[in-house]
């Protein structure tokens, strides 16, 4: 993209900020993570029974959790992308609710709904890890499927393509592109996936990600912990760098389409196909969160304010609380300024920042354990001994948000035609005046998302926090693990009241991005 | 031959037109113009089957097609904005309608070809359709709904945004083909000259409503 701002040396800076935090905290973790794993001795890990086994659960769950996401979302997809229908907002934003859910919360909700018998068990995973991504998959697919113009199925209809003929030839090429990278990520996520995996897994179902916080912080086989991360990140990239080349010589996207696709339901059938598939969705997503909710005012079979009440008052948690939200206030911001700095500097260069998009990505392809795990062994000796320190935890959370923050803001950012930029110019303003006055004021809304997006993650992150977080500055992912390793009814409910208070901030979150969105798109169906 | 009787089409909670009436004869070209908004473009969706009729009928033939799907009329289309397929190369695009009717498919490329040599595009076979000029995809819309042979071809402004050489070598070109071919032609323009120059009959759209 060509912009007026091209030209400045200003580009340059921008992107110093982003490129030192990733090379200093994410890149030389892990290349120490990669040097320090090539020990001999190690390799004979590889080689054992167990770790193949973990390999290859590891795998085959992610496997069938990625099916299931898709099998589950395409309908919905379907019917967000092609109909109107009463409550389409309110059931949106409900069926997201799971994607920004802190994962531990999945965990605790699951364990609360499922009989006993299907604790521990590969089932419970799946369906964990399903429950997580169906409704972030389902926006993703419905988000191409808009863009495909309504007017090319008539083209296939009058051609003689009958509906079933038209998704198969027309609207499943289209969207292969979406289907497969949605299919990428959720694969990743399920493959990297801790929190969900420590709660329903146990022992007896581990995969890498926890294998690696057993080995280093159980067993204390730091040498074996590193190599196993390195295994992963292995996996991870090669299966990135494959489905990009697969999918590089796809045909360019259609353009906008000119009206909408989305009509109103008309015949009896339409409307019972949506209702069908939409209210199944919006309780698959609610019954969960619904669950701990319930169970924390439900203590040895009977109802009780308690837990809540000792929630707000015991010392331990308050302080977790307080920690949580001083973290999620620090990450936040440092992974919105991250996130925009390098949003910037790929949207305004002639390609020449456009490695940063891959850079600020990498977070996603090393998991936050690795992250976590690398930051700890790296960061280990004086001058550079900050594995206690305070900043530590925050900068991490924030480097995980930082992928997600930059992936609101560049798009936003790439669609500001330069020709507002250059209206902006020859009006006499500057490009620090331009900038302020055409590109912030677009962009802002997105960048308010950004912040909204990482302090749930922040606030909900548990995989590098189960390496970093001390004693006494426990985060509230890492208090109610904690709490509900211990025996008790009242030590359970308490472990519940949180995890319900971190749904509702996700709830809160997901509907202040969702209101955000529907005023843009509503402003731009005006304009 | 298309009878369209008494067709009264709703609009977005508005009444576009009422008792419409219109028959077409077998291998006729007739050109339908009518101020913009007037509806032109809703009714030959309506005839194709991609929106509903409020009220009266449509016969194709002699068959009543009023209910039928659209992909069951065996009427093309050729749109105002073309709609090729941008995953289908142009010989794809071209041979899509044989591929729904699983044609074989040393009966599909020789079909394909015959039509893309009518339009002059042979050459362009193996090309994306993303990279066509305007002419060229227009071209290709063209060849595309011949080569499914419809009993009836509707035109949806089929020259509109094109620069006047062209437009003129086209319409030229548009002409010949559809007589040579016998094919019978609905065709809607604002522009009386266009519509002139290969119709057999003009007709504007407010003096059919009864």
């Amino acid at each position: 993209m060509t912009t007026i701002y091209n030209r400045s040396q200003a580009i340059y800076w921008l992107a110093i900020a982003p490129i030192v935090a990733i090379v200093i905290f994410v890149i030389a973790p892990v290349f120490n993570i990669f040097v320090s794993s090539l020990q001999f001795e190690s390799l004979n890990l590889l080689r054992t029974e167990a770790i193949r086994n973990v390999v290859w659960f590891t795998t085959w769950q992610s496997l069938v959790s990625t099916a299931f996401t898709l099998v589950i979302a395409l309908p919905l997809a379907f019917v967000t992308a092609n109909f109107k229908f009463k409550a389409q907002r309110l059931t949106t934003s409900l069926i997201s609710l799971p994607f920004i859910l802190p994962s531990i919360v999945v965990g605790v909700a699951f364990l609360q709904i499922l009989p006993n018998n299907f604790h521990r068990t590969a089932f419970a995973l799946i369906l964990a890890h399903t429950y997580f991504n169906f409704g972030f998959t389902s926006r993703l697919i419905t988000a191409r499927w808009l863009q495909i113009d309504p007017h090319l199925d008539d083209a296939a209809r009058t051609l003689g393509a009958s509906p079933f003929k038209l998704f198969i030839t027309l609207t499943m090429p289209l969207l292969s592109k979406a289907i497969t990278n949605a299919a990428l990520i959720v694969f990743t996520l399920c493959f990297t996936s801790y929190g969900v995996v420590r709660v329903l897994g146990g022992p007896s179902r581990s995969t890498l990600e926890t294998e690696i916080y057993f080995r280093a912080m159980q067993l204390g086989d730091v040498s074996g912990a590193m190599l196993l991360s390195a295994l992963q990140i292995v996996i991870i990239v090669s299966l990135f760098i494959v489905t990009t080349r697969a999918s590089r010589n796809k045909f360019k996207q259609s353009t906008k389409p000119t009206i909408s696709r989305q009509k109103s339901l008309q015949t009896r059938k339409q409307k019972v196909i949506a209702a069908t598939i939409i209210s199944s969705a919006t309780v698959f997503a609610i019954v969960p969160v619904l669950a701990i909710a319930f169970k924390s005012i439900n203590t040895n079979s009977r109802f009780t304010t308690t837990a809540w009440r000792t929630v707000f008052t015991s010392p331990e948690i308050t302080q977790s609380i307080t920690k949580t939200l001083i973290y999620a206030v620090i990450a936040m911001s440092l992974a919105t300024l991250l996130g925009l700095l390098s949003a910037c500097s790929v949207a305004y260069s002639n390609n020449n920042f456009h490695f940063i998009s891959g850079l600020a990505t990498l977070p996603v392809v090393i998991s936050a354990v690795s992250i976590g795990l690398g930051i700890i062994i790296t960061f280990d000796t004086q001058p550079f001994d900050w594995r206690g320190a305070q900043f530590m935890l925050p900068l991490a959370h924030a480097l995980v948000a930082l992928p997600l923050a930059m992936r609101v803001i560049l798009p936003v950012l790439q669609a500001i035609p330069d020709s507002l930029r250059q209206a902006s110019s020859v009006l006499g303003a500057s490009p620090r005046q331009t900038w302020l006055n055409i590109d912030f004021k677009i962009i802002r809304r997105a960048a308010i998302s950004a912040a909204a997006i990482s302090a749930t993650v922040s606030i909900g992150e548990f995989g590098a926090s189960s390496f970093l977080a001390r004693r006494g500055a426990e985060t509230l992912p890492i208090m109610i693990s904690r709490l509900l390793s211990r025996p008790g009814d009242s030590l359970q409910s308490q472990a519940f009241a949180l995890a319900t208070l971190l749904a509702i901030f996700s709830l809160i979150v997901i509907f202040v991005i969702d209101s955000f969105a529907n005023t843009k798109s509503a402003r731009d169906s005006h304009a | 031959m298309l009878e369209i009787d008494k067709v009264s089409i709703i609009y977005d909670s508005s009444q576009l037109f009422a008792n419409l009436s219109l028959t077409i004869k077998h291998h006729e070209i007739v050109a339908l113009t009518g101020p913009s908004g007037s509806g032109k473009t809703t009714l030959l969706r309506c005839i194709a089957g991609l929106e509903s009729i409020s009220t009266g009928s449509i016969h194709l033939n002699g068959h009543d097609i009023t209910d039928q799907p659209a992909h069951l009329r065996n009427i093309g289309m050729v749109f105002q904005d073309n709609q090729l397929f941008p995953h289908l190369t142009v010989g794809q695009n071209v041979a899509y309608s044989l591929k729904i009717k699983r044609t074989p498919k040393k009966i599909t490329d020789n079909k394909v070809r015959e039509v893309l040599s009518l339009v002059g595009l042979n050459h362009l076979i193996d090309r994306t359709v993303t990279n066509l000029s305007g002419g060229e995809a227009k071209r290709v819309a063209v060849a595309r709904a011949l080569i499914a042979e419809p009993q009836v071809l509707l035109l949806d402004e089929p020259l509109t945004g094109l620069d006047i050489e062209l437009h003129g070598r086209l319409l030229e070109d548009l002409g010949k083909l559809l007589r040579t071919r016998g094919t019978t032609v609905l065709h809607v323009t604002h522009d009386k000259a266009e519509a002139s120059a290969i119709a057999d009959r003009v007709l504007d759209l407010r003096q059919l409503i009864s």
